[in-house]
C-alpha cells in the first residue's frame, strides 16, 4: 500500500515509521527545505527528533520530498493521484494530514527585549554561544494569543513549555526568574518539576499583563497581584505564544475535502480518521498538543490507515493494550441549594489529576447549573487544555461563578459558608455543600498509572508502554478527558507494531539456589519477573513433607535484559551467560 | 444591581448579566489601566466580577470617577470587553455624569448632533456658578504665561539660538 504523509515533522515521522514496520510504501512531503517542523525550533528538541528521524533515513521504502507543496489532488476508485506544483505526481493509497501547528506571533508587543518563547529558545541555545551580559531577571508571560476571543482555544503546551526553558535557562545561568500565569496547565509529572523550580526560587505569579516598556536596557512591566498594581523591570520579558493551526491545513482540507472546525482544526469523525474516505489526521493538525502526544496520534494514524483496508489488526496486538472505565463519583446529593467546587491542593503528585478532576468538575457545574443551583468554582488551577477551555467557556457563560484565588490567597470552609481570605479583603460565600478536589482522590487509589511510574524522555518515545506485554492506554495512563483514550488505543497499537524483538539476553535463574527473597521482583522496572511457587521436600529423614517455596521466574515477554536483578539479588542467584 | 441599572447597561453596551461571565481574571486591563497612575489598587475586573454577581457597585469607586474612555483596558483584553462603555453606562445610571455629559447626550437624542444652543441653555447656569467663576483666579494666572513680557523673559534666556532652539 502507499501511504502519503503531508508534513515532515514529529507526527508526520512517527506516522512514517509505523507505516514503514508495517511494510508499506511511504512518501513524506514537507514544505521547507528540511523535515523537523515545530520540534526542531526547539533547541533542546532538535537533537531528539533528528536521532529519531535518523532510523528510517535510510529505508528504501522510505521517499521524502522537501520544499514541495501540493497543487492539485485527483480521487478515482479510492487511489489518490497527487500532483506536486513542480509537476511530480504521486499515486497513493492513504493519506494522513500532519500539518501541524504554527505559532502565533505577537507583533502588537514584540520588541529587542520582548521576545516570544521561540525566539528566546535561540537566545538560551547553546549553539548560538554565549548568553546576553545583563541576562539576571526574566519574566515569563504565558497565554498570549491564546484563551482569547479570536482564538478561545487553549494551546495546552505553552505552560509545559515555559517550564521546560525556565529549567533550560537555570540549567547555563542563575537569574531571577518570574512567571506570570493564568491556569498552570501542566501535564503530569511536570508539576513536580514545578514545585522543584519554586523551591529554587522560581517566583510563579497568578497575573497577566500587557504593559511592557520597553527601552535599551531593559522592560518596565506592570502587573496587578494581591490587590495593588505592581510596578518591576525585567531584562527580558519571555511571551508564551499560543499555536494556532498551520495555514496550510485550509488549503489541504480544499484540496482532500475533509472538513475543517470553526477553529481551523480538521474535524475527526472517527479517532484519527477525517470525515474524508481514506484521509487520516495526526498530531496538531487534529488540536494543539505536546510532542508525547503528537508522537502518540502519529503511530495511531499510521495504524488506522494501514489497517482500514479491511485487513483487521490481529487479536494478539489488541490483547496486549489495557485500559480501564473511570469510576465517577457516587451521585451527588442534588436537593442543595448551592454548591462550591474546591479545586486545590499541595501535593505535587496528586496534582497531576487536575485535569481529570477540572473536567468532571465543569460538567458536575453544569449539570447543576441547568437544575438552576448556584454553583462556584473556586480553583487554584483550572486544567482545562485545547478543547477543554471550550467547555469552560460554556460553563462560564452558563452562569457558573469561577473564583481564582491567587498564589497567597486562603480558603477555609466552615459549617454553610466558605470564607476566602485575600490580602486586602475577605470574601464570604453562603454554600450548602462543599465538593473538594480530595473527594475526588480515592478513584485514583490504588491504581497504576503509566505517568507516574515512567519518566518524562521514557513517555515521550514510549508513550503508552508499561511492559512488553502491557500497554496503557485511556485512564489508566493519563487521567484526562475522554477523547484521548480511543487516540491512544491506536497509538498503542503503533508502538506495538514498532517494538521489534531486539536482541537481549535474559537472565538466568538458578533454582536450587533461590531463596524467594523477592528482591529482584521489587526491582525489576519491566514487571518481568514472578515469584513462582515450587514443591520441595523439606526434610531428608523422616515423614515426607513437601511445602511450597518461591522461587523467581523471568517472563521472557517482558525481560528487556537490563540487569538490574542480576545486580540487586543478595546470593548472587541470577546470572547472566557469559 | 437591580434590573435598571442593567437595563441602562445592555441599551448603552449590548451586555447582558450573564455576559460578564467570559472575564478569565487574568487582570491584564489592570496592568494597562490609565486610572492605576492616580490610584493603585484599581481593578476593572473588580467591577465585571460584581456586575456577573449582581452586586452593589460603590459610586465611590475609583474607576467609575477616573476612567478615561482610553480604551487600553479594551485593546489588551484577550476577550475585548468593552469595558469603557460599561463604566459610562454604571455612571449614568449611578447619576454621576457631570453637567455637560447630560447636555451633550440631551442634545445628541434629540437632535443627532451637538446643538450649541440648547447645551449653552443646559449649562449656563452650571458654568456661571461652578466653571468660568470659581476658576476665573486660575484662569487669569495661565494666561498672564502668555502675556508679551513673559515670553520676551523666556525667549532671552537661552542665549543666541535659530528659530528651532538649535545652537
Amino acid at each position: 500500500m502507499n501511504i502519503l504523509v503531508i508534513g515532515g515533522g514529529i507526527s508526520g515521522i512517527s506516522a512514517a515509521k509505523v507505516a514503514l514496520r508495517g511494510g508499506h510504501d511511504v512518501t513524506v512531503i514537507e514544505c521547507t527545505s528540511e523535515p523537523g517542523g515545530l520540534m526542531a525550533r526547539i533547541a533542546n528538541c532538535r537533537v531528539g527528533f533528528k536521532t529519531f528521524f535518523d532510523e528510517i533515513t535510510d529505508k528504501p521504502r522510505l521517499t521524502v520530498i522537501r520544499d514541495a507543496r501540493i497543487a492539485k489532488v485527483e480521487k478515482r476508485e479510492n487511489i489518490f493521484t497527487i500532483i506536486l506544483e513542480d509537476g511530480q505526481s504521486i499515486r497513493a493509497d492513504r493519506v494522513i494530514v500532519a500539518a501541524g501547528l504554527s505559532p502565533y506571533d505577537p507583533v502588537e508587543y514584540k520588541g529587542k527585549r520582548v521576545l516570544t518563547s521561540l525566539e528566546y529558545d535561540a537566545v538560551i541555545d547553546q549553539r548560538n554561544g554565549d548568553l546576553p551580559a545583563d541576562f539576571e531577571k526574566i519574566g515569563f508571560f504565558l497565554c498570549v494569543g491564546s484563551r482569547s476571543k479570536e482564538y478561545p482555544l487553549c494551546s495546552s503546551v505553552c505552560c509545559s513549555y515555559t517550564l521546560r526553558e525556565v529549567k533550560w535557562t537555570l540549567q547555563r545561568a542563575k537569574p531571577e526568574i518570574t512567571v506570570f500565569y493564568n491556569d498552570l496547565r501542566f501535564f503530569g509529572q511536570e508539576f513536580l518539576m514545578e514545585k522543584a523550580y519554586r523551591d529554587a526560587g522560581v517566583r510563579f505569579v497568578r497575573a497577566n499583563s500587557r504593559y511592557f516598556e520597553e527601552d535599551d536596557d531593559g522592560v518596565t512591566v506592570r502587573y496587578f497581584a494581591g490587590g495593588d498594581l505592581k510596578e518591576e523591570r525585567f531584562n527580558y520579558v519571555v511571551l508564551a505564544i499560543g499555536l494556532r493551526p498551520s495555514p496550510e491545513l485550509e488549503r489541504l482540507s480544499g484540496l482532500f475535502g475533509f472538513s475543517r472546525d470553526q477553529f481551523g482544526f480538521a474535524v475527526e469523525k472517527e479517532p484519527l480518521k477525517t470525515d474524508a474516505e481514506g484521509v487520516y489526521v495526526a498530531g496538531g493538525s487534529i488540536e494543539p498538543m505536546s510532542i508525547k502526544d503528537a508522537i502518540l496520534t502519529g503511530f495511531g494514524a499510521a495504524v488506522r490507515a494501514v489497517g482500514d483496508g479491511g485487513r483487521h489488526l490481529s487479536e494478539p496486538l489488541e490483547g496486549k493494550v489495557y485500559t480501564e472505565i473511570p469510576a465517577d463519583l457516587p451521585d451527588i446529593d442534588k436537593s442543595h441549594a448551592s454548591y462550591l467546587f474546591y479545586l486545590g491542593t499541595e501535593d505535587p503528585w496528586m496534582k497531576m489529576f487536575y485535569e481529570y478532576v477540572s473536567g468532571r468538575f465543569i460538567a458536575l457545574a453544569r449539570e447543576l447549573r441547568l437544575l438552576g443551583k448556584t454553583v462556584c468554582v473556586v480553583s487554584r488551577n483550572m486544567v482545562v487544555p485545547s478543547y477543554g477551555e471550550i467547555e469552560y467557556e460554556k460553563a462560564r457563560r452558563e452562569g457558573v461563578v469561577f473564583l481564582h484565588l491567587e498564589e497567597e490567597d486562603s480558603i477555609t470552609f466552615l459549617e454553610n459558608e466558605a470564607r476566602i481570605a485575600r490580602k486586602d479583603r475577605e470574601t464570604v460565600l453562603a454554600i450548602d455543600k462543599v465538593i473538594r478536589f480530595d473527594d475526588y482522590l480515592r478513584l485514583f487509589d490504588g491504581k497504576d498509572f503509566l505517568i507516574q511510574f515512567r519518566s518524562e524522555p521514557q513517555l515521550r518515545w514510549s508513550p503508552t508502554k508499561w511492559s512488553r506485554e502491557k500497554y496503557h492506554t485511556g485512564f489508566i495512563r493519563y487521567p484526562r478527558a475522554e477523547r484521548w483514550a480511543r487516540r491512544e488505543f491506536y497509538g498503542a497499537l503503533g508502538e506495538i507494531l514498532l517494538d521489534v524483538e531486539e536482541e537481549r539476553v535474559l537472565p538466568e535463574v538458578s533454582e536450587d539456589r533461590c531463596s524467594g527473597c523477592g528482591s529482584c521482583k521489587d526491582a525489576c522496572p519491566h514487571d518481568a519477573i514472578e515469584m513462582e511457587m515450587r514443591e520441595q521436600q523439606v526434610a531428608l529423614f523422616g515423614p515426607n513433607v513437601v511445602s511450597g517455596a518461591s522461587i523467581a521466574h523471568v517472563k521472557e515477554g517482558s525481560c528487556v535484559g537490563c540487569g538490574l536483578c542480576a545486580a540487586t539479588c543478595p546470593s548472587h542467584v541470577i546470572s547472566y551467560p557469559m | 444591581m437591580n434590573e435598571e441599572q442593567f437595563k441602562a447597561i445592555f441599551e448603552l453596551t449590548g451586555y447582558r448579566q450573564q455576559d460578564f461571565s467570559v472575564c478569565l481574571g487574568c487582570k491584564i486591563c489592570a496592568s494597562v489601566c490609565t486610572v492605576n497612575d492616580l490610584s493603585p489598587s484599581v481593578n476593572p475586573q473588580d467591577i465585571l466580577l460584581s456586575l456577573f454577581l449582581g452586586h452593589e457597585v460603590n459610586s465611590d469607586h475609583a474607576l467609575v470617577h477616573y476612567c478615561t474612555n482610553c480604551y487600553r483596558c479594551t485593546n489588551a483584553c484577550p476577550w475585548g470587553i468593552r469595558i469603557p462603555e460599561v463604566i459610562r453606562a454604571l455612571r449614568e445610571s449611578l447619576a454621576l455624569e457631570s453637567t455637560f455629559e447630560r447636555a451633550f447626550k440631551g442634545s445628541l437624542k434629540i437632535w443627532g448632533r451637538v446643538y450649541e444652543p440648547y447645551i449653552f441653555m443646559k449649562t449656563g447656569v452650571f458654568l456661571l456658578k461652578e466653571g468660568y467663576l470659581k476658576y476665573m483666579p486660575k484662569w487669569t494666572e495661565y494666561m498672564s504665561f502668555h502675556l508679551p513680557h513673559g515670553v520676551r523673559r523666556l525667549s532671552s534666556q537661552g542665549g543666541p539660538s535659530d528659530s528651532k532652539g538649535r545652537l
